[in-house]
């Protein structure tokens, strides 16, 4: 599509490639990666106790701190926490979003006051979730909270049931306010993500007689790729950093049930005993896994996704040179 | 050829589909009770007397004991105006940088080529996995150093470096930017910043409403750096006064409690369902791209 | 790609490592960004507040509004005080170990004037590393040592105030030995009396006998106490050593017992497995929970603090009697901040506070009612005092008790307030012990997988290993 006119514009052009970036990159320097490094170096540092502004590099073994995070049991369940409790998010609210997604784009039964449904779905989201965990803490308060009330009155149990002091329970309830609180915007993700398929290849395979489940697996779901995989990695970021709901629900317990990495961080590094140099640590490692599991999720997805983008392309192209409609979809 | 595609269903309308409708509607009425549910008895229960709530928590009958909840609440030392305030000063703030610039920084990846455009945005795509939570002991002893603790723009400027906001605009505009009118502006003698500003603005503004809806949710929603970086309670943002709730002052009187939960959420509720038009048509807008 | 990386990562270490060197000479912390602050926050005060800006601000940080309350008060009655200064509150509550870190990092932002702290945690504000941010009362221009022997303040309001350099930097308003708090209808009902001399005698000494006085109660359908938090402050502070000895985790025998004692009063259903500060145990308070309870542990301050707003229907139905066993459990300290402006100001609170033995001083209206009475002009809720001067000539007379004199129970009860057992880390660790007894209590864990696991978890959070 590139004319030779951008071509010969392209070197004075380049100029205000740079111009535009900078906002970006002076603020990413300073109060991003600035930051990161920081938290990187505290790491092989003794930094600890409050605001502690005299620190040193370890002398020594200077992977200490590693170490002994490393063998924190804390840690270690919290990290745990942190995937078991986002598996038990994500699984159930990817599968509730694409069957919502595949009911409110279904083009031969709509759904009415889909308008309606999905403002009301995507509600929760809009709340602060610190109101969430609040909210939550007080429906399932225990021996006399709204829950018990209706386990009760609806005759499913005799007595009240102490849903602080379960670890499951506890797991159960901090994934499903995340699933709650989420399955509305990624609902939303994938609809937006389907619209944006161009519409004639839906008519293609129109023609060729496809219904319904065969359209939405074979077009819409490839064709959506790129969108899953960016919901799939901005959910894995979030709920591997998940802060709010298990720290306001119930402070990362019982018995550490809910704590969740991120609960694990802030509560080394700012409170008890500061001990910055251990959070930071954590904070690295922690880093590191979401590097890992980005980079997995990006190669698994990346020679399919290309290609699909290709297919997508070339079927545009087509498209654009109004033959779409003799083409065939396979 | 669309009239066949179009005549199949109605010939499909037996009992099956009428059976697969109503399980659909019996399904998404659920799910909207289920989202609903929890606000609906924060609210009710905001009317409530102590002991109504300790007999029966859950009641679909409002109490008349809200004006008795205000002054308990009243009496408790929350500032529901200054954390509104702060909430409002910091989110939209962070809105605008994150919206403005980020639109201009994928500007400057879609519309020019410049030597070191593939690794930058292949940077962000790195950089798009950091999380601030990772970083933010650095962030703190950073912010403490150069005395931003307790500065609402602590929490404003940084969002000018929204990576992930980059990488959804240039998606979007790498789809919806059309450089011939671009080029048809320059040759008109426009320069590139009324370029940006007057031409390719206004055609991201789908997207923009979109990921500026987003990026306030998030900010409005953010706990984890106001917590730690702000520590005057006239700074305090709405999470934190919320996270208060839970203390021990407070706990005494339930009624007072969903009170102040629910003063938190009405606001949003509003603006919520005024903008709730803008997210749907946003989102069906940003589905003509590409 | 590579290069872009590098040269960011290089650039960002470069300012990295300028920054520490200029960090690390200034040694005193951050003494630039404080003089910035100052100048900043003072600007604000000028442009924020303009009608009453000639008065200075006093930040005041406390966990309950009763020390705010206080200075209220003291500005109530010093009309020409309340002129000068007004006062800025921060109250946070413990729950959830929120109040510390907030307080730390305030205090490190030399955002705060004067400050309270409680039993659990002021051990590391007055003796442990937050000990550098408070300033040694006679700073704040008290006569501290005069007064205190003047007004016979209790020695361990004293030595658990005192810091590592032998100077006074906190001391406490209240005396905070325990009693047992109970119901005179339910002790009736079961014990045929609600005489304090009797009831003492049927659920104490000892816990052996406490558990006899529970079976009797459960035949009765009561419960002996709301949640194992109850027994839990007696068993704390009854204990002969703390948390931390030599720096290493230490588990005090009579601490390891309330794993025992907390699952009998579970397996036999002695009480409503509430938690105490939840709203079921405010609910056992006003007599509404699922069965009666008869009583509480505590000290005077949970009659004052707690149980009057709770109680609900059940006024005047209570009594205090001598606990199974001695305890004392809370207090509050107040503290004044080094880096505060208004040092004068702040100990003219102070000493109002703790160490002001006239009618008009804190301690007395406290002890006697006359700091909040009731709408009527009656006493309202009275408090032991930490002033020996005080207490003397006072009257702990209170309706709430059935006009009962509290003080013939709280002042020999003070004698166990001694704080040898009191450790900086108190509030963590507790949350951490209390969590895993709960476990075990639940029946989700073994006694020996709780106790390791609490060890654990101290070790993780704290780094303090266990001995």
């Amino acid at each position: 599509m590139k004319s030779a006119q951008s071509r010969i514009k392209s070197i004075s052009n380049a100029k205000y490639g740079y111009l535009f970036i900078i906002p970006f990159v002076v603020v990413y320097l300073i109060f991003h990666l600035y930051p990161t490094i920081y938290t990187m170096v505290l790491g092989f540092t003794d930094c600890k106790g409050l605001n502690n502004t005299n620190w040193h590099l370890l002398k020594g073994n200077i992977f200490t701190n590693f170490q002994q995070i490393l063998q924190n049991k804390s840690f270690q369940t919290s990290v745990k926490n942190t995937i078991v409790i986002w598996i038990m998010n994500f699984i159930p609210q990817i599968s509730l979003a694409m069957l919502l997604t595949a009911w409110f784009t279904a083009r031969r039964i709509t759904v009415k006051g889909q308008g309606i449904f999905k403002v009301i779905f995507y509600m929760p989201n809009i709340i602060t979730a610190a109101t969430i965990a609040i909210l939550f803490h007080a429906l399932f308060s225990y021996p006399t909270g709204p829950v018990n009330d209706l386990l009760q009155r609806l005759n499913l149990r005799d007595g009240s049931y102490n849903f602080f002091i379960s670890k499951p329970a506890s797991k159960l309830i901090v994934a499903f306010i995340q699933f709650w609180t989420w399955y509305g915007y990624t609902m939303i993700i994938l609809i937006s993500g389907v619209l944006g398929i161009s519409p004639d290849i839906y008519e293609a395979a129109d023609i060729d007689g496809a219904n319904g489940v065969q359209i939405f697996f074979k077009i819409t779901i490839p064709n959506l790729k790129t969108i899953l995989l960016y919901t799939l990695v901005t959910s894995l970021i979030g709920g591997l950093n998940m802060f709010d709901i298990p720290k306001l629900y119930l402070n990362g317990g019982p018995d550490n049930s809910t704590k969740t990495a991120s609960v694990f961080i802030y509560e080394q590094a700012f409170s008890g005993k500061y001990l910055y140099n251990r959070a930071s640590a954590a904070s690295m490692l922690m880093f590191i896994v979401i590097a890992i599991c980005s980079a997995i999720l990006f190669y698994l997805m990346r020679d399919k996704d290309a290609a699909a983008l290709a297919k997508l392309k070339k079927q545009e192209r087509k498209a654009a040179a109004k033959r779409a409609s003799t083409q065939t979809w396979r | 050829m669309s009239k066949t595609s179009y005549d199949e269903p109605k010939s499909a309308k037996g009992p099956a589909y009428y059976g697969y409708k109503a399980f659909q509607y019996i399904f998404l009425i659920f799910l909207a009770i289920m989202s609903l549910l929890p606000f609906v008895i924060m609210i009710i229960n905001a009317t409530r007397s102590r002991s109504q709530i300790e007999s029966h928590a859950i009641s679909l009958i409002p109490g008349k004991n809200l004006l008795v909840n205000w002054k308990v609440f009243n009496g408790k030392s929350f500032n529901v105006t200054t954390g509104f305030l702060n909430s409002v000063i910091v989110s939209t703030g962070a809105t605008f940088c994150s919206v403005y610039f980020s639109t201009m920084t994928a500007f400057a990846i879609v519309a020019y080529d410049w030597k070191f455009k593939k690794p930058f945005f292949t940077f962000i795509m790195c950089v798009l996995m950091i999380p601030p939570q990772v970083t933010s002991i650095g962030m703190y002893q950073f912010m403490y150093s150069i005395g931003m603790t307790n500065k609402l723009l602590a929490l404003i400027i940084p969002a000018v470096a929204a990576p992930a906001t980059v990488f959804f605009m240039r998606q979007y505009m790498a789809g919806a930017l059309p450089m011939e009118i671009l080029q048809s502006a320059r040759i008109d003698g426009a320069g590139e910043f009324r370029i940006y500003n007057q031409i390719a603005l206004p055609m991201m503004k789908p997207a923009m409403a979109t990921q500026a809806i987003f990026a306030f949710v998030s900010s409005w929603n953010n706990l984890f750096l106001p917590l730690i970086l702000l520590t005057d309670k006239k700074k305090f943002t709405m999470p934190i006064m919320v996270s208060q709730l839970n203390g021990d002052i407070y706990k005494t009187e339930y009624g007072a409690v969903y009170l102040g939960l629910t003063l938190t959420v009405l606001p949003l509720f509003v603006i919520y369902f005024l903008l709730s038009k803008y997210i749907i048509a946003g989102v069906a807008l940003g589905g003509v791209k590409e | 790609m590579k290069k872009a990386l590098s040269l960011l990562a290089a650039l960002s270490l470069m300012a990295s490592f300028t920054a520490c060197g200029t960090d690390k000479p200034a040694d005193t912390p951050a003494s630039t960004p404080d003089s910035q602050a100052e100048v900043e926050s003072s600007t604000e005060e000028s442009s924020e507040t303009p009608p009453s800006g000639d008065k200075r601000e006093l930040k005041v940080w406390a966990f309950t509004t009763e020390v705010p309350g206080m200075v209220t008060k003291y500005m109530e009655l010093n009309p020409d005080f309340a002129a000068q200064y007004e006062m800025k509150e921060s109250v946070i509550a413990t729950t959830d170990g929120a109040y510390q870190p907030a307080l730390d990092a305030a205090l490190a932002g030399d955002e705060v004037d004067m400050y309270a702290a409680e039993a659990a945690f002021i051990l590391k504000y007055s003796q442990g590393e937050a000990a550098k941010y408070a300033a040694p009362y006679e700073d704040l221009g008290i006569d501290v040592d005069a007064k205190i022997k003047e007004a016979e303040i209790a020695q361990y309001t004293v030595d658990i105030g005192t810091n590592p350099d032998g100077k006074v930097v906190g001391l406490g308003y209240q005396a905070t030995g325990g009693a047992f708090i109970y119901r005179r209808s339910i002790a009736k009902d079961v014990f045929g009396t609600d005489d304090p001399a009797k009831i003492k005698e049927e659920v104490g000494p000892g816990w052996d006998k406490f558990f006899e006085a529970a079976a009797k109660l459960k035949e009765k359908g009561y419960g002996i106490v709301s949640g194992d938090g109850d027994i839990w402050h007696a068993i704390e502070n009854s204990s002969d050593t703390g948390w931390v000895v030599d720096d290493k985790l230490h588990i005090d025998p009579k601490r390891e017992e309330f794993l025992d004692l907390s699952k009998k009063l579970m397996d036999n259903d002695y009480h409503n497995d509430t938690q105490d500060w939840q709203e079921g145990w405010f609910a056992d308070m006003a007599g509404t929970g699922k069965k009666g309870i008869l009583g509480f542990f505590g000290p005077a301050w949970l009659i004052n603090y707690t149980l009057k707003d709770n109680c609900g229907d059940t006024f005047g139905d209570w009594a205090v009697c001598e606990p199974p066993v001695g305890f004392f459990w809370g207090g509050t300290w107040v503290l004044g901040a080094k880096s505060s402006e208004n040092k004068e100001a702040v100990g003219d609170i102070i000493e109002w506070i703790t160490l002001d033995t006239s009618e008009t001083g804190l301690q007395y209206m406290w002890a006697n009612g006359t700091f909040a009475p009731n709408e009527d002009g009656t006493p309202g809720t009275k408090d032991c005092v930490a002033s020996g001067v005080v207490m003397a000539k006072s009257d702990g007379k209170v309706d709430i008790l059935g006009g009962q004199n509290m003080f013939d129970v709280f002042v020999p009860a003070n004698q166990f307030a001694n704080g040898k057992n009191l450790t900086p880390y108190d509030e963590d660790i507790n949350t951490a012990w209390r969590d895993q007894v709960r476990q075990y209590t639940s029946g989700q864990k073994t006694r020996d997988a709780a106790i390791d696991d609490f060890k654990q978890a101290v070790s993780d959070k704290l780094a303090i290993d266990a001995e």
